[in-house]
């Protein structure tokens, strides 16, 4: 939307108003953030591992939500960038006013590798939205070093990694049946 | 006496998150004229029926409740600073982007005070009780933002 479509004409009556609402937010990162930001930029994927229930978490948050229990860097664990579908959903783009999408998108849930670590909202690529299926086997699209940045990385922890993983492609191994992903998305 | 060194601290990283509404809203019996008024370089005040004048006109006399007389009168274009306040650095909503006063203002024939921006120069020209008018920008859409005011000795 732009001044233009609602601007009135050169002599009718004037019946609306552009009212642009525009709120910018500052926000320090925290310093578990902090440190999970600089090794995305190194190419490493880390989360903590809840000393008491054993959950990874990824972005680390400092703490386990469950056994409300501190973690620290001592907890921290470089987690594998290959991982498993959990579950999907297909985004038809509305054209709203910042939306930058114009065809259909997938956002997925993957568990990672070995230890674990839940990856949410992330892009598949390099498939047909339509190919892709729980219990799919993907890795992570690095970005080149030079070209990481951190900008979208923020305290909320919604499992970001944009900026350094472009997204996730299919690897070609055989599926995980779905049996074995019960109880791991979340 | 000690000596303090004061050594420049880096700034820790920080993200910016901006959120945008994008509304369009509809400005009903009173304000859209009031507003068409403006791009038409007229300023306009509702009439209550004890005979006083809001400016900017609303659709009620906030007095009594009571619904106004339905044609807006003309009023100004000059008028009389009420009270004002000084912006030393304007933000980059402000009407203007120099410093400026923000006034309330009683424009000729209003009985009510209009808040708006008066280009003084500097906070010398400032005085309660100044005569200031009201000076039009060239491309008008209907808003606020058509008008600001100026003081009368430099229109």
């Amino acid at each position: 939307m732009s001044a233009a479509d609602t601007a009135p004409a050169e002599d009718g009556p004037v019946t609306m108003m552009d009212y642009f609402m525009q709120l910018e937010y500052h926000e320090l990162l925290c310093p578990v953030v902090r440190r999970y930001a600089s090794q995305l930029l190194e190419g490493r994927l880390v989360g903590h591992k809840c000393p008491s229930c054993g959950l990874v978490y990824v972005p680390p948050r400092g703490y386990c939500p469950i056994c409300v229990v501190e973690t620290t860097d001592a907890d921290e664990i470089v987690l594998a960038d290959k991982g498993t579908v959990t579950n999907y959903t297909v985004v038809t783009p509305v054209q709203y006013y910042g939306q930058e999408e114009t065809e259909p998108f997938v956002r997925a849930s993957i568990l990672l590798d070995g230890e674990g670590g839940m990856m949410n909202l992330q892009d598949i690529v390099d498939v047909p939205v339509d190919d892709v299926h729980v219990g799919m086997r993907v890795e992570a699209v690095w970005k080149p070093p030079g070209e990481r940045n951190v900008d979208e990385i923020s305290n909320r922890s919604w499992g970001s990694a944009e900026g350094c993983i472009d997204g996730w492609r299919p690897t070609g191994d055989p599926d995980v049946p779905a049996e074995q992903l019960r109880d791991k998305a979340f | 006496m000690e000596c303090v060194l004061l050594r420049p601290v880096p700034e820790p990283p920080r993200t910016t998150h901006t959120i945008e509404f994008p509304y369009t809203r509809t400005l009903g019996p009173v304000i859209g004229p009031f507003l068409t008024g403006l791009r038409d370089q007229r300023i306009l005040g509702a009439r209550t029926p004890n005979g006083g004048v809001l400016v900017p006109p609303l659709e009620w006399d906030p007095a009594t409740g009571e619904a106004i007389e339905p044609d807006l009168v003309e009023v100004g274009p000059g008028g009389t600073v009420e009270t004002w306040a000084w912006v030393t650095q304007p933000s980059r909503k402000h009407p203007l982007d120099h410093p400026f006063a923000f006034a309330l203002i009683r424009l000729d024939g209003a009985s009510t005070g209009l808040l708006h921006a008066v280009d003084a120069g500097s906070m010398d020209q400032m005085r309660t009780g100044m005569r200031v008018t009201a000076r039009w920008k060239d491309e008008r859409i209907g808003h606020m933002t058509d008008v600001v005011f100026v003081p009368e000795a430099a229109a």
